[in-house]
């Protein structure tokens, strides 16, 4: 399959402090991939590298066989989107001029968006469910709420890759849901590939092509749901004992030490 | 309604308050004759009156009251935080001290034909500007908390050295400087309000280049950046136009304060907060807003003008505090 977008021998630093250390990855077109770790492996670092958010001296990142520096910002932000962990809107905008930002990198500098671009802003609401927002002020809606507007943001941009950085974390149980759901739409319809940051992917892991799992700045392990979430690969990433079970096709992970163990010597 | 026809709307409405206002201020005045009839009946004081010193001292208003509210509404943009303003910045401390040293020294004699008292508070507030700049900056990217911060800071301690100036010089001195520290746009003539523009101009149109980057800028770095702004280049930018146009504007009136901080909210109370229509219905709103009252100062105790710093706080800020009770919107973040 045909990879749109590849890291290779990613290295980053802040302050020369060593982040990701020499990670390679790529992702096919038309895939979900899941990026696994604990907190502070490096899995947002990594993210803003492959967006070119953040540029590194030492590796490439190639897209579509070009590499992404040498594609212009306004080029690369018509096909890469960008959702961040917890959004912020700075002023009180309303929720439809948000999703209209989206439309940002195809107009001109002093250019409004015409009727077509307030349509595609308009789909996006209605593909995330949020219509009923759109001439709220984001100083008033939830943090759920903020993320789902986000996330019309990001694909009012018509992108080809959306890169999400922990895309549920403010979500309730039935927003989470549609959520993915919603992913794996954009996957089957529009051929958007999309790779996630994600901790609470362990009810939903199911959800992903493949999976990649981070630690300390290097991958520990790749490949798909079956072959990564072992009971040795996750222990390792998280540091802690974990136990996964499979039932009726469905994957779950728990702490070795489950509560009930737990729970006497918290007494 | 769509941000197009809301900017059309909202700047013609503006232009149109701006020429009302600027027309009422032509016509009054201490020296009450119609103009009209004074030029053409070819009387000399009429005309020196309206040219001279009306005419010119109303576009002085408009220019200054306009950049100040721009450049407020700018680097409010930059800190994606609603009170920032040049004075916050330390440009005003700067401008004073400046202002102060060349008043002290008895500098007599311009420079290429800007009053010393000008230069030396261009020079100055530039300097703040670049010497609050340069320790905001971490890892090569301006710490926008740390940039205001040290604004506040330089403009405490650059009063404390007006201070102790001041209490070390003869009576006049203070006195003069006081004066100019309350701001005056009272100037002679068109020279002054070319050599204003000629900096502003750039600073002006570089802000209102830039009001879409502005809107994906307040999303934060890295959302700006992945739909396209170079954060780094608009963030320098915003600065430097801000400064450039506001130190040239402080140089001439001299600190006059709370147009960059209030106009820009109330046109974000009024008209939501869309930089592409903001920034530019800054501009005419604080030039209408100074201009009328620059009026009001001039007349309200004629033929005493009263100085237009004390006016603009008591007004501006006696409307401002209005509107923010009446307001239940959350506009202010």
């Amino acid at each position: 399959m045909e990879k749109i977008i590849e890291g290779q021998n990613i290295h980053f630093s802040y302050d020369g402090v060593e982040v990701i250390k020499g990670v390679n990855l790529s992702i096919a077109q038309g895939t979900i991939v899941g990026l696994l770790g604990a907190n502070g492996v490096g899995k947002s670092t990594l993210l803003k590298v492959l967006t070119g958010i953040l540029s590194t001296k030492h590796g490439k990142i190639l897209y579509k066989s070009r590499e992404l520096k040498y594609l212009p910002k306004r080029e690369m932000s018509k096909r890469i989107a960008y959702v961040p962990q917890s959004p912020t809107f700075g002023f009180p905008f309303t929720v439809s001029e948000i999703i209209k930002m989206g439309r940002a990198p195809y107009l001109g500098r002093f250019e409004f968006e015409n009727d077509r671009d307030n349509e595609i802003a308009f789909q996006a609401m209605e593909t995330v469910g949020i219509t009923h927002l759109q001439d709220r002020l984001v100083s008033e809606i939830s943090g759920g709420e903020k993320q789902l507007a986000s996330f019309a943001r990001a694909l009012a941009q018509e992108p080809e890759l959306m890169v999400l950085d922990e895309p549920a974390t403010f979500l309730d149980v039935k927003h989470k849901t549609e959520i993915l759901r919603l992913l794996l739409k954009l996957k089957k319809e529009r051929n958007i590939s999309i790779i996630a940051a994600t901790h609470d992917v362990f009810s939903s892991l199911f959800f992903f092509d493949r999976l990649i799992i981070l630690k300390d700045g290097e991958i520990l392990a790749e490949g798909t749901c079956d072959q990564v979430l072992t009971d040795d690969t996750l222990s390792k990433a998280y540091n802690i004992g974990v136990t996964v079970r499979r039932e009726d096709g469905k994957i779950f992970v728990f702490p070795a030490e489950t509560n009930r163990e737990l729970a006497p010597t918290l007494r | 309604m769509q941000a197009r026809k809301k900017l059309i709307f909202s700047l013609s409405s503006l232009v149109l308050l701006w020429i009302l206002i600027s027309l009422a201020s032509i016509f009054i005045g201490t020296y009450d004759i119609n103009p009209i009839r004074a030029i053409l009946s070819g009387n000399e004081l009429a005309k020196t009156i309206y040219f001279k010193i009306r005419i010119p001292r109303i576009l002085m208003a408009s220019i200054a009251g306009g950049t100040l509210a721009l450049a407020g509404a700018g680097l409010q943009a930059l800190f994606r935080n609603p009170l920032a303003s040049p004075f916050t910045l330390g440009v005003s401390g700067g401008a004073s001290l400046g202002a102060l040293l060349a008043i002290r020294i008895g500098l007599a004699n311009g420079i290429l034909g800007f009053s010393a008292v000008s230069v030396f508070s261009f020079l100055f507030s530039i300097f703040t500007i670049f010497f609050v700049y340069s320790i905001s900056k971490l890892r090569g990217v301006v710490a926008t908390g740390r940039l205001l911060l040290a604004g506040v800071v330089v403009n405490f301690f650059y009063s404390a050295i007006i201070l102790f100036l001041q209490f070390f010089s003869d009576l006049t001195q203070p006195l003069q400087t006081m004066r100019w520290i309350m701001g005056s746009l009272d100037i002679v003539g068109f020279d002054t309000v070319w050599k204003t523009l000629f900096f502003v101009i750039p600073g002006c149109l570089i802000l209102l280049s830039m009001t879409k980057d502005m809107n994906l800028y307040s999303l934060g770095d890295d959302v700006a950046s992945s739909l396209g702004v170079n954060v780094n280049m608009m963030e320098k930018k915003i600065y430097f136009a801000t400064s450039l146009a506001a130190s040239a504007v402080i140089s001439v009136t001299g600190p006059i304060g709370f147009v960059g901080l209030i106009i820009p909210h109330i046109l974000r109370m009024i008209l939501g907060v869309d930089n592409r229509i903001i920034i530019p219905c800054s501009f005419l709103l604080g030039a209408s807003f100074l201009t009328a009252m620059d009026t009001i100062s001039r007349t309200i105790i004629s033929p005493v003008e009263i100085p237009v710093g004390i006016i603009t706080a008591a007004f501006g800020g006696g409307f401002f505090l209005w509107l923010l009770m009446k307001t239940k919107k959350e506009v202010i973040v």
